[in-house]
């Protein structure tokens, strides 16, 4: 009995160790000159791949298409497959040189007829205003094309650099139809389309003929990652658990609440990303008692930027004093319109509004408590910002009573206008974030702060659809922008960092990550190690 | 038999409209607006409803639900709102990933639940019976999505054998199988010993053993045999579990199947996919209850009768 028990146990730690060791090189990472990559959560379920009809760029358009124009972190625009530009005056034409010797994955060249061909296809796509001021594209010779303008669009180069504006193959596109962007995908970029599958994977192959990479790269040559295999997994932990693994080799987008896991893993590398967006707090300005310009300018005051960022985000990321990411030139404003903490004045604005401190702490007037309704989405980053809030405006006095609800079902709510305060947050790298936000036109949702305002609207305007050129549109944007924040429809909280992780044994990425994401540019820089 | 068969057929069509308009009030009555997430920055209000009016979401939800069952009729489930693609493709994409895991997990449940029934019944009131007996308790109480975690965290995090996720090798579909058959597993293994229990007391296997017949012949080549009947019905019944038996699974282990694309297309309010990936689920759990109904009626004549 004891030998045969003794055989048993021997069998199954033999069955176990053969699996373990069976098992274990499939779980292993990929090889040498593959590298397997998670996108940004914010990429995942896009269902084409075709950049005219796709309403979610993601990381694969950006390998597989390159643009006419590339845009720094600095948001500075630099040439790639337009050598140079520039535009009229009166900014009613633009004229654009061409890079040559330019080939698509097929074969085709790339030159003036394929833009001639290219920008009338996005007439009637949700797309279109991207390129709706162009009213035709004239062909001056085989690599030198003009813009013929309705009106002047001063955000035209930023439309050209974005990730909706990579640059099919017309021979691909035509011979594809309906099916362009789903089984088929050719461009003129660092990567070749193998295969794509909405909601699970993208895999990449090396363009070996690419030799025309923009100067925001160091290697303008083909990519050092012969295959990219890109993952889309929705949930965080699995993403970090594959990281973890080795399963993966990068994540992109590491949440900021899983940061400190990310760091603690041996092998993993974090690297910090420019800032695309601001978590803020719209005020809803036609409920009571926000109705009250110093009321709300006490609600803004007393929220406490610098302590969110120290005790939330351990110092991870910036505060936000304006509405715009701070590499915006919209954002650097007059000081004096920038939020900023202030107690004592908060307090002092409340009294004057006729809040009187109750016996609790909370405020009351005409025998009402300042209590308030302050609303979230249920992500737990979003829940934590909010407890914290809700603790600051405690201290002037306001009780901000929290509801939470998921993504889809408080932008309905927003719409019943039944809202007083809310914590969001945006990501987005172009002053319009203002118009979208703020304009009159669309109060409810997305203009949560229900802001109607007369003289906003006529600045609005101006700095939308009056600029003739960038630096006047700047301009009118910044006196725009220094408004809103005079009117306090929104409190700017936070801009966080965005990070990446990779496995520092398999790869090495660029010590300077250039774009304003993690783009094609720095891609085709990262190596993977011997 | 053919008989009793086009009688079940004809009972599904008034559930089938009744679940089509469950399914249809479900998801429009979800506060929540498609066109939220799928237009971008710059949008006008004006082009916002042009692309409302574009998907009929303008018009009354009589008309709305008209319009896609008049669809359906035609084997048509329209086309999806944010996701740009005929619903149909989708689900054609992803439910062979879902047919896979939740056909296997059936079937991990059928041979592990059996097989521990039977060993459970045969040493009944032991250690061996008390410790599968545990394990049965733990697979049909603990929720799936929190053992799948588990097991990642044992499996692949900490032993390093099998992927976190993903569907790229067989091996990735381990642990999710394992996951989503485990409650299956343990709803059979007790059926099984329950049933073999009952069979044990009955007079032909006194006789059997008077006649000398080796116990575990009587307990496999005829307890055993007998005692599968109740057990055959219980896994028909849950043939149509199959598609729609592992949501938060497929979720957890990030696998590509009709349960991940029904939850992205709950997020984004995708009434078409979600009413298409809904539609799909009630209709395999139909049919599969349907299929379950014959076995049963196939194997005892009384049930046909009564329901005459």
């Amino acid at each position: 009995m004891t030998h045969s028990t003794s055989r048993l146990k021997l069998a199954l730690l033999s069955a176990t160790l053969a699996c373990g060791v069976a098992l274990a090189p499939l779980s292993a990472a990929v090889a040498a000159s593959e590298a397997v990559f998670v996108f940004p959560n914010s990429h995942n379920g896009a269902p084409t791949l075709n950049p005219v009809k796709t309403t979610l760029d993601t990381l694969a358009h950006e390998l597989i298409y390159d643009r006419l124009i590339e845009q720094d972190a600095d948001q500075t625009y630099h040439p790639h497959l337009a050598e140079s530009w520039e535009s009229s005056p009166d900014g009613m034409l633009w004229t654009f040189k061409l890079r040559q010797g330019v080939t698509f994955h097929d074969g085709e060249p790339f030159n003036a007829k394929t833009i001639a061909w290219w920008i009338p296809k996005f007439a009637g796509t949700d797309n279109d205003y991207l390129v709706a001021a162009v009213d035709k594209v004239e062909i001056v010779d085989d690599y030198t094309v003009r813009f013929v303008m309705k009106h002047p669009d001063a955000n035209l180069l930023y439309n050209l650099a974005s990730g909706f504006m990579g640059v099919p193959s017309p021979k691909a596109y035509e011979a594809a139809g309906d099916t362009y962007g789903v089984t088929v995908a050719v461009g003129t970029g660092p990567y070749k389309l193998d295969h794509f599958t909405t909601g699970v994977e993208t895999l990449l192959i090396r363009n070996e003929d690419y030799k025309w990479g923009s100067e925001l790269a160091a290697n303008r040559g083909k990519a050092h990652i012969e295959k990219l295999l890109l993952r889309e997994i929705v949930d965080e932990a699995a993403s970090y658990l594959e990281l973890k693994t080795g399963g993966v080799d990068m994540v992109v987008d590491v949440p900021n609440a899983l940061l400190s896991q990310y760091k603690s893993v041996k092998d993993v590398e974090t690297k910090a990303l420019p800032s695309y967006g601001i978590f803020y707090m719209p005020i809803n300005t036609s409920a009571e008692p926000f109705t009250d310009l110093k009321v709300r300018k006490a609600t803004a005051l007393a929220v406490n930027q610098e302590e969110i960022v120290s005790r939330l985000y351990r110092g991870v990321g910036k505060p936000a004093h304006t509405f715009l990411i701070s590499s915006l030139p919209e954002s650097k404003i007059n000081p004096q319109f920038e939020i900023r903490h202030d107690l004592r004045q908060a307090n002092q604005l409340l009294d004057e509004a006729g809040w009187k401190k109750g016996p609790n702490g909370i405020r009351e007037k005409d025998g009402k408590p300042l209590t308030v309704k302050l609303w979230t989405q249920g992500d737990t980053e979003f829940k934590r910002m909010t407890e914290v809030i809700q603790a600051q405006l405690k201290a002037i006095g306001m009780n901000g009573e929290i509801g939470v609800f998921d993504v889809s079902s408080i932008r309905d709510q927003y719409k019943k206008n039944q809202h007083q305060l809310a914590v969001r947050s945006y990501g987005w790298n172009n002053a319009d974030i203002l118009d979208w936000f703020l304009s009159a036109e669309r109060q409810g949702y997305p203009n949560v702060s229900m802001w109607k305002d007369p003289k906003g609207e006529e600045l609005r305007k101006a700095a939308l659809t009056g600029s003739k050129t960038t630096e006047e549109r700047i301009a009118n944007f910044k006196i725009y922008h220094e408004y809103v924040l005079s009117q306090y429809p929104v409190v700017p909280i936070y801009e966080p960092d965005r990070t990446l992780a990779y496995n520092k044994t398999r790869l090495t990425v660029p010590e300077k990550i250039r774009g304003p994401k993690f783009t094609a540019a720095s891609i085709i820089d990262t190596k993977v190690n011997d | 038999m053919a008989d009793y068969v086009l009688r079940r057929i004809l009972a599904l069509i008034p559930v089938f409209f009744f679940v089509t308009v469950v399914v249809f009030m479900i998801v429009h009555l979800v506060p929540g607006d498609p066109i939220d997430n799928l237009v971008r920055i710059g949008v006008t209000p004006e082009q916002k409803a042009l692309i409302a009016a574009r998907y009929g979401l303008d018009q009354p939800l009589y008309l709305q639900y008209w319009r896609w069952l008049t669809l359906v009729l035609q084997g048509d489930f329209g086309s999806a709102i944010v996701l740009r693609r005929p619903v149909m493709d989708l689900i054609r994409e992803n439910i062979g990933y879902s047919l896979t895991l939740g056909g296997l997990a059936l079937c991990f449940s059928a041979l592990v639940g059996i097989t521990t029934g039977a060993i459970a019944a045969a040493w009944r009131n032991t250690l061996v019976d008390k410790s599968i007996m545990g394990v049965v308790l733990l697979g049909s109480t603990v929720p799936a999505f929190w053992l799948g975690l588990l097991l990642i965290l044992l499996f692949a995090v900490t032993l390093g054998w099998l992927p976190v996720s993903g569907a790229k090798h067989w091996t990735a579909l381990i642990l999710p199988v394992v996951t989503v058959g485990l409650g299956g597993m343990a709803l059979v293994a007790r059926v099984t010993r329950v049933s073999m229990m009952d069979i044990g007391r009955q007079d032909f296997v006194t006789l059997l053993h008077a006649k000398g017949v080796p116990a575990w012949a009587v307990q496999v080549r005829h307890v055993l045999r007998h005692a599968l009947i109740p057990v055959v019905t219980l896994l028909s019944l849950r043939i149509g579990l199959i598609v729609g038996g592992s949501v938060t699974v497929e979720y957890v282990f990030a696998r590509p199947g009709i349960g991940s694309l029904l939850i992205r297309a709950l997020g984004q309010r995708d009434y078409p996919v979600v009413q298409g990936c809904l539609l799909m689920l009630a209709m395999a759990v139909m049919i599969g209850t349907l299929l379950g109904d014959l076995v049963q009626a196939a194997m005892d004549p009384r049930q046909r009768e009564e329901s005459r």
